[in-house]
């Protein structure tokens, strides 16, 4: 990794000993963005990892008790949280079919279709990024509503038994899952079809010159060419998509119906906000993370093992 | 870290030789396709829209193209929640985030560009690796500290804990790496100090990069939706998104001024949006996703 290009050309003169100033000048620079991820970011990540082996309620004047590894096999016992696992797994696996599978079918197929139409559909497809998620979940809660929603004129329309969305415990997630992954499909399918547009033509050329039909073609050639960008696509949905669902979960079911929609960012919420059980809440935040850890670790090795990258 | 993205700038799209296989049929199909993604995008929002003009005795229509606007739910909202207030607040927290994130990152990024130093490589795996830590996991600690400090319920308490982003630093570094050496040279030989080379070298070179950076911070500081709702109490205090869920839990059910409040929180991101769509959707493409 050559990572500092700009200080190539440093003058001759640097290899004189230097002054402390001059040592120091970097750290200087460095300093208030530092200090930010180190008091914000990684010294709470150590305090957690402390109080997951702690017994206390999140009030200043009440002692925190010892209990050593207690918390973490307590957890591992609550039907909730074997609950929220399971639901965690749901969310990653259900919405890559939204986030990864369409919109690389959508770019495959809309490839040939270029200039203005183009940039119109790139403008129109890509607006659910623009949208804060809270504004996401309340125009959901009223396109869904059982009443009055406009999902349920179509039911009616079609007559159709309409169904309670986010109150129906088989139904509840996976509406969640939709609403996250309608956010996802136009920024995925706006990637994927600029990695295709970045494909080298002369390939092409050369396959269809060979007597390659346009299928053999994305087979063979567009899809291995853009699997960088599918494995991206696909470890940040993996890593992420559980994490984004979060405001959507706590805005519209907190959970329920019955833990039907909790996930563990959510389950770590309510134990520490909700029922302020701070040692359950920091000891499944550690698990949390550690997971996390392996299968950013893993995803990255199965990312450099297999992409296919153009030499 | 991801590979970031570098590969995946939309631009040069050639133009298109004539497609053989898929032809004019693929198409039509590919037209078709792209019109129900937009409208399956756009519906939502439209509808947002439509019903909070609806008049309150038209409110649960359904009829697709409203007969009749009226700014009614607009006044509801208006009387009853502070939402100037809250727009106010949001828009303070945001500006005072991209400020922060954008003058730290500059700083830092040009740290680690063009020095090196002990432990420099090391920093910048800290800085990369952030994203490991979800924000969940560091919560309570954070919690603990901002009301230990007495900040709850203040913009101190939403602003502080942000005064950075790794984000910002990891993509500022990815452009100050590719910077013209030549350029610096040339200005050291002027009699140019560190200091002055960054602000009068690199940073009005890197204007492009700044602005699709600033943008991005903006928007996802006005969308922030989960610190925000930790460290906030009252409605007056509160950026628009956390006023918004208060709304919905107290009002569940009016829903023309719960639109009208949505499309409050809204607004002034679609405008951004509508004027600068272009450069938004290449600086998100850009930089992955956030």
């Amino acid at each position: 990794m050559n990572h500092a290009v700009l200080r190539v050309n440093q003058p001759p003169s640097t290899k004189r000993r230097k002054s402390f100033a001059a040592l120091a000048t970097p750290y200087l620079y460095l300093l208030p963005a530092l200090l930010t991820i180190a008091i914000w970011v990684y010294k709470p990540l150590l305090q957690t990892l402390e109080l997951s082996f702690f017994d206390w309620n999140l009030l200043p004047t009440s002692p925190k008790v010892f209990v050593g590894w207690q918390n973490f096999s307590r957890i591992f016992e609550l039907p909730e949280v074997h609950q929220a696992l399971w639901n965690t797994l749901i969310y990653i696996l259900g919405i890559i079919p939204m986030a990864v599978v369409l919109p690389l079918v959508v770019a495959i197929l809309t490839e040939h279709i270029q200039g203005r139409a183009r940039n119109i559909y790139r403008a129109l497809v890509f607006v659910p990024m623009m949208m804060a998620p809270v504004v996401v979940a309340i125009i959901w809660r009223w396109l869904l509503n059982p009443v009055q929603g406009i999902a349920f004129e179509v039911f009616k329309t079609i007559q159709l038994e309409p169904i309670n969305f986010l109150r129906d415990e088989r139904w509840a997630i996976w509406t969640i899952v939709f609403i996250t992954g309608w956010k996802l499909i136009g920024f995925s399918t706006l990637i994927f079809s600029a990695a295709i547009a970045n494909v080298d033509r002369s390939y092409l050329e050369a396959a269809r010159l060979d007597g390659a039909t346009e299928w053999q073609i994305t087979r063979r050639i567009t899809l291995p060419l853009i699997s960088p960008t599918v494995f991206f696509i696909t470890m940040l949905t993996v890593l992420l998509g559980s994490q984004w669902s979060f405001a959507y979960i706590n805005v519209l079911t907190q959970g329920g119906p019955r833990n039907a929609t909790t996930n563990i960012y959510h389950l770590l919420y309510e134990f520490g906000f909700g029922s302020f059980a701070i040692g359950w809440s920091s000891a499944a935040a550690i698990v949390l993370f550690t997971g996390f850890g392996v299968l950013a670790f893993v995803g990255l090795k199965l990312m450099n093992k297999y992409a296919i990258y153009e030499t | 870290m991801f590979p970031s993205s570098t590969k995946l700038e939309p631009a040069n799209i050639k133009t298109s030789d004539t497609p053989s296989g898929f032809g004019g049929v693929g198409n039509i199909a590919g037209h078709v396709l792209l019109i129900a993604l937009s409208v399956l995008a756009l519906f939502p929002v439209y509808w947002m829209i439509v019903t909070s003009l609806r008049p309150a005795n038209d409110i649960f229509s359904s009829s697709l193209i409203p007969t009749s606007a009226s700014l009614e739910n607009y006044r509801t909202v208006w009387s009853t929640i502070p939402i100037a207030r809250m727009l106010l607040n949001t828009f303070t927290m945001s500006v005072l985030l991209t400020l922060s994130q954008l003058l730290t990152a500059i700083l830092c990024a040009y740290a680690f560009a063009r020095w090196t130093f002990f432990a420099d490589k090391f920093l910048l795996g800290l800085f990369a690796l952030t994203w490991l830590v979800p924000f969940q996991v560091t919560m309570i600690p954070n919690y603990v500290l901002i009301s230990s400090f007495g900040w709850l319920d203040t913009m101190t308490a939403i602003v502080v804990p942000q005064f950075a982003s790794a984000f910002a630093v990891m993509l500022l570094f990815q452009s100050l790496k590719a910077f013209p050496p030549e350029l610096i040279d040339a200005a050291r030989i002027d009699g140019a100090n560190d200091w002055l080379i960054l602000w009068r070298v690199i940073v009005p070179n890197l204007r492009a990069s700044l602005a699709s950076l600033a943008i991005l911070l903006f928007i996802s500081a006005w969308n922030e939706y989960f610190w925000p709702l930790l460290v906030t109490r009252n409605l007056e205090n509160a950026v628009v998104q956390i006023g918004l869920q208060m709304f919905l839990t107290q009002e569940g059910d009016l829903w023309g001024p719960l639109m009208a409040a949505a499309t409050f929180a809204s607004l002034p991101i679609l405008l951004l949006y509508v004027v600068l769509q272009k450069q938004i959707i290449e600086s998100f493409m850009k930089s992955g996703i956030r």
